[in-house]
């Protein structure tokens, strides 16, 4: 994982600790595993860094299970601004069809960092944690395309992008403003990557999850999954052998 | 005047004088997309039909649809190639092949809804597309790469490999281009598409193969190793929430639930079960996930993903017959032979007849000093070491390689054997030498469409509800879910024709209702499977195994998909009347390379040799619907006649000739179809 913020950020002068390192710490690679089961509210920290709501929600992502079809990205893009393209999916994901199971793919979906460096970075209020759901998202009028979110996100790639279409920065707003579907999003309503993943690799918690270097650890697989021959272990090493299914009733 | 779906520009590429040019794609927007919108730019660049597939002037099309690249379920991600094959026997037809994957969906997104390219490089080339930008290259150090190779060194030289993934990359200097994680998506011949291989194939990522037609040795005759596009566009919508809708009613009513499915396997770990549950993976049906665990793997778009990404990275995304290709040895050297056939970019269908060169080696025509003389070790046909030196053999033309690079069809005729090895049936190529893939004395919507067409159909969609469920039912021994009676009724009811469609009685399958399925066949699958791009193994939709009440989702899904996408109405009817077009266009390009009805005829052991092994299919005997085992078959010689006769009328077509009319044609406002056919003496009186 690369940092690639050089950008000076305000630090918590009377405790000595900067909010940019404790986002770096949090978001990025710093700590190994730094949340576990945790809700961020248990966290003390000074009042200065303790400045922005946690999100309500959380995408999470299982990514032995994912089929790498696109759907969520296919979805993304539909459902917030009415067309297909996923240079302008909010969740990213990246695969090597020469690859080795596990390794030939991520999925790369926004974390709702605790402490998000995106929001830090943006100089006019524009990348901001939403009133109501906490969601770190942009609020489009305000931005100035200056970028500076997009390069302070710790992930690879950075879960903030450029809409080179409309001009603005773009990230996962866990569905909130979805003006091209006609179900309710966010934190209390669907995600459309969540309601589209045929395999069920996304979920949505409103827990904020244990996350180490390699994302959060998820899995989604089930006896169901293994039946049909894939692995169910954590590592994705061992495909079950479970008792035949009932037959189905003849007529 | 469509809204959505389409991107607005079709690319150009001549590579004798390196033009690249742009056609709009509202010049063919009334055929489609794909298939129909390739012939009609097929039939335009191409002047003299007759042309050999090899022959510079030939244009080969990859064409894209209104779905790709959208959320349309398992619609998205397939590609229609077509120009004049060269694998076809005993005349190369003009024809089409297929693959899945995500180029036709970077296409798009790259602005373009399809390519044509005609003409031959001087030396080898490869065509780079980023977005509205496109170069003729080099292909030094590319040509004489195997498949994957090929496609790793294009990415490292466009951008996104291994030091690039995942990183946001753009497209040019400026950032208003766009930024992609993706991959570029490269479509690429292997060695045996550069040594003109009749049976070459494209190979697209892993295991995204365009097979059939030869493609991939018409490429390497125009010195074209590949295409590669990357892009960062849009695709518009018309109804952007009525496609979020009904992608999620038919991932609701029409996918496997993974976490609650309706119906699981009896035993673990058997795909093929997948056939009657649309289970994940399903489609590796040789290969076990116990020894290699994987994922499964889906085209763009897709809420089946049928295929699957293995543990060591072999065989990635092949399934179906390609994992069948060897199966003599361990699991792993069964998929190490399927992933050499990938890397080499051989088709599997025909490369697979190796069992006919068993059947010769052990009647002591075959081997070294024989009269067909060989090296290679057939006394150890069994093991790894015969079937790598085999498929090498073929792609590189060394040893018997040299006549199989021609195809088995015309290796045999060579060796003198042709017609009494078809007659006998040890070498099954049942019509315009492909090889046989479902038993065309018995399944005739599958032989009478290939051989009153151009190719194997290769279309699974009736075929896994009329064939393999029940055969895979009977293979675990279970009761059929839905009952032969039922499930004619539910096809009857979704095509909108006579349940007599689909009976497979031996009086069943020369019927008037039975011609009629056939036509329906034809013009349903040229216009949603081959033009819409939705895959055969998914669409149609015309029986759910599993729910309660087994109602599919054709016909009531695919014209509302094209409404929601393309912002234009289409009835069903309609759509079929636009099949029945593209249809007609094709059959007119085959009469004039040549085509008479007296051609249409299968191979002899089709109308000789009985049917032993059980084939389950429906059939309706003294009035009684019933899964018959179908033993005991042959197709009557005089009756296809008769077939033949009855389906050209139904066609409007002549008679005498199969081919089409002037009337026939200027109904489907095809008049300058029926010129042509005229100018060259060939239209049906």
């Amino acid at each position: 994982m690369v940092d690639k913020d050089n950008t000076v950020v305000p630090a918590a002068e009377a405790t000595g600790l900067s909010r940019r390192e404790f986002v770096t710490g949090i978001g990025g690679t710093g700590v190994g595993l730094v949340l576990g089961g945790l809700l961020v509210k248990g966290f003390m920290l000074p009042d200065e860094v303790y400045a922005i709501p946690a999100s309500e929600g959380y995408l999470l992502v299982d990514t032995k299970k994912c089929a790498g079809c696109e759907s969520c990205m296919l979805a993304c893009s539909l459902v917030h601004y009415g067309r297909e393209n996923t240079s302008l999916a909010r969740i990213q994901i990246t695969q090597d069809p020469f690859g080795t199971f596990p390794q030939d793919l991520q999925m790369d979906q926004c974390r709702q960092c605790p402490y998000p460096a995106c929001v830090d970075a943006c100089p006019t209020g524009a990348m901001h944690a939403d009133a109501a759901t906490g969601a770190r998202m942009v609020d489009e009028r305000k931005c100035i395309g200056c970028e500076r979110c997009v390069n302070a996100c710790p992930f690879t790639p950075s879960r903030v992008q450029w809409n080179h279409e409309d001009k603005h920065a773009q990230k996962c707003d866990l569905c909130k403003d979805t003006p091209y579907w006609n179900h309710e999003g966010g934190a209390d309503g669907m995600q459309a990557c969540v309601a589209i993943c045929p395999m069920k690799a996304i979920s949505f918690t409103k827990e904020i999850p244990a996350q180490s270097e390699q994302g959060y650890q998820v899995n989604l697989r089930d006896a169901h999954w293994g039946h049909i021959g894939f692995p169910t272990d954590d590592a994705g090493k061992i495909v079950p052998q479970p008792a035949p299914a009932p037959a189905p009733a003849a007529k | 005047m469509a809204t959505g779906g389409y991107v607005g520009k079709i690319l150009y590429v001549n590579l004798t004088d390196g033009r690249i040019e742009e056609i709009p794609t509202s010049k063919y927007e009334q055929w489609g997309g794909g298939h129909g919108m390739g012939s009609a730019v097929f039939f335009d660049l191409v002047k003299d039909k007759t042309i050999d597939g090899f022959d510079p002037e030939n244009v080969v099309t990859f064409m894209t649809s209104p779905f790709s690249g959208t959320l349309t379920p398992s619609a998205s991600g397939r590609t229609e190639v077509q120009g004049i094959g060269v694998q076809s026997y005993p005349v190369g037809w003009f024809t089409r092949a297929n693959f899945g994957g995500r180029f036709s969906a970077e296409l798009k997104y790259a602005g373009w809804d399809g390519i044509a390219i005609q003409g031959k490089a001087e030396k080898p080339v490869w065509i780079n597309i980023v977005n509205g930008e496109v170069s003729i290259e080099d292909a030094v150090g590319i040509w004489g790469l195997n498949t994957h190779e090929a496609q790793q060194k294009i990415w490292s030289i466009v951008g996104g490999d291994e030091a690039e993934n995942g990183e946001w990359r753009g497209m040019s200097t400026g950032r208003d281009s766009g930024r992609t994680t993706q991959r570029p998506a490269v479509v690429t011949i292997g060695v045996a598409g550069e040594n003109l291989n009749r049976n070459a194939m494209l190979l697209h990522d892993s295991g995204n193969s365009a097979g059939q037609g030869g493609f991939g040795g018409v490429l390497g005759s125009k010195n074209l190793k590949a295409v590669s596009v990357v892009g960062t566009g849009s695709v518009p919508v018309a109804d952007p929430a009525a496609l979020m809708d009904l992608r999620m009613e038919l991932q609701a009513g029409f996918a496997y639930n993974v976490e609650e499915p309706v119906l699981e396997a009896p035993m673990a770990d058997f795909p093929f079960y997948g056939i009657i549950t649309r289970s994940p993976g399903a489609s590796t049906v040789m290969w076990k996930g116990k020894d290699h665990p994987n994922r499964p793997q889906g085209c763009i778009g897709c809420f089946r993903a049928c295929r699957r990404r293995w543990e060591n990275g072999v065989a990635n995304g092949d399934g179906c017959a390609e994992s069948t290709y060897w199966m003599m040895g361990t699991q792993d050297e069964n998929m190490a032979a399927t992933h050499l056939l990938d890397q080499l970019g051989l088709n599997h269908y025909d490369a697979k007849n190796y069992s006919y060169l068993l059947a010769l080696y052990k009647m002591g025509i075959l081997g070294p000093g024989m009269q067909i003389d060989t090296k290679l070790p057939f006394e150890n046909y069994k093991s790894y070491a015969f079937i790598e030196a085999y498929t090498k053999a073929i792609a590189n033309r060394e040893d018997i390689g040299a006549d199989l690079a021609e195809g088995f069809a015309r290796a045999a005729e060579k060796w003198g054997r042709y017609e009494e090895d078809t007659t006998s049936g040890i070498l099954a190529l049942p019509n315009w030498g492909f090889s046989e893939h479902y038993d065309p004395r018995i399944e005739v919507e599958w032989s009478y469409g290939s051989i009153l067409g151009d190719r194997d159909i290769n279309e699974h969609g009736l075929n896994t509800h009329v064939h393999w469920a029940p055969q895979v039912q009977a293979m675990v021994k279970q009761a059929p879910l839905v009952p032969a009676e039922q499930l004619v009724n539910l096809i009857a009811e979704a095509t909108g024709l006579e349940p007599e469609g689909w009976d497979y009685s031996p009086d069943g399958i020369y019927a008037d209702a039975k011609i009629a399925a056939v036509a329906w066949h034809r013009h349903y699958s040229r216009f949603w499977i081959q033009s819409m791009g939705m895959c055969d193994t998914a669409w149609p939709m015309l029986v759910n195994q599993v729910s309660e009440d087994h109602k599919g989702a054709t016909p009531e899904y695919e014209p509302r998909l094209f409404e929601a996408v393309t912002g234009t109405v289409l009835s069903y009817e309609d759509s079929l009347e636009l099949g029945r077009k593209i249809w007609n266009l094709d059959k007119a390009i085959w009469v004039l390379q040549g085509r008479h009805r007296d051609q249409e005829v299968h191979t002899g052991y089709v109308y000789s040799v009985p049917t032993t092994a059980p084939y389950f299919l429906p059939a309706k005997v003294d009035g009684v619907w019933d899964y018959s085992t179908c033993v005991g078959r042959t197709l009557d010689r005089e009756k296809w006649e008769g077939v033949k006769t009855r389906f050209f009328e139904l066609e409007g077509w002549d008679p005498a000739t199969g081919w089409p009319t002037r009337a026939t044609l200027e109904a489907l406002d095809l008049s300058a179809v029926a010129d042509e056919l005229d100018a060259a003496g060939k239209l049906g009186a």
